[in-house]
């Protein structure tokens, strides 16, 4: 827990220039995970129209 | 991000759009750790038309679109970034833009609404999500109490941060 506090002290510390290349990477992330999500979905899709 | 600023801060200068700030998670990041979104939110003033009623914000998308940029349902792409305009539709948000913070991304004069008046907004929004960032505010000790509520008292928001205390913060 307090571990966890620090860690989002020092996050929030950082330059807001550092702050947005985070959020960037963090969208990208999202991004990603949704488009495999997307993938998986129409993979199953397909098996079960055979 | 910084090319998203540039266009923006460009279409300011070619006098499209008036005073502007970041608002929303974006503008919430300034002051805490980098928080998860898809777009970002730009609070912006339009210029006056001649006969002293407000313009709508078509200019502004014309002006994107022939830059390039694309609509995306009620956003449009800057950049790397689908971007919200909002107009302000109160004195509150009026206030916020007119003393948004001034700061800079990677050398990029911008602008980005206080603590005190992302969390009214956020407060007055409403949504479950504005209510968690409200809560990631105080937990953080990121605002100033006294700033705050003077901006709630100024635009009749008490009785809704009571309700907002009660219901979150009194557990």
């Amino acid at each position: 827990m307090d571990r966890d506090k620090e860690r989002r002290k020092r996050l929030a510390s950082l330059p807001f220039s550092e702050k947005l290349k985070i959020l960037e990477k963090l969208r990208e992330r999202s991004r990603v995970i949704a488009a495999s999500g997307l993938r998986k979905m129409a993979i199953r899709q397909q098996k079960r129209n055979g | 991000m910084k090319a998203t600023l540039e266009m923006i801060n460009r279409m300011q200068a070619d006098g499209v759009i008036g005073k502007y700030a970041i608002g929303g998670a974006v503008g919430a990041t300034f002051y805490l750790e980098p928080l998860a979104t898809a777009d970002v939110d730009i609070f912006v003033m339009l210029p006056l038309a001649p006969g002293g009623s407000l313009l709508s914000v078509a200019p502004l998308y014309e002006y994107l679109t022939a830059r390039g940029c694309r609509v995306e349902g009620e956003r449009i792409v800057v950049g790397d970034w689908p971007v919200q305009f909002l107009p302000p539709h109160d004195a509150l948000e009026q206030e916020a833009l007119a003393q948004a913070v001034e700061t800079e991304v990677e050398g990029i004069r911008t602008w980005v609404l206080s603590a005190e008046h992302l969390i009214a907004i956020a407060l007055e929004t409403g949504r479950a999500k504005d209510y968690a960032r409200i809560v990631h505010f105080l937990e953080e000790d990121a605002v100033d109490a006294d700033r705050l509520n003077r901006v709630l008292m100024r635009h009749g928001l008490v009785p809704k941060w009571e309700q907002f205390e009660r219901k979150y913060l009194e557990e």
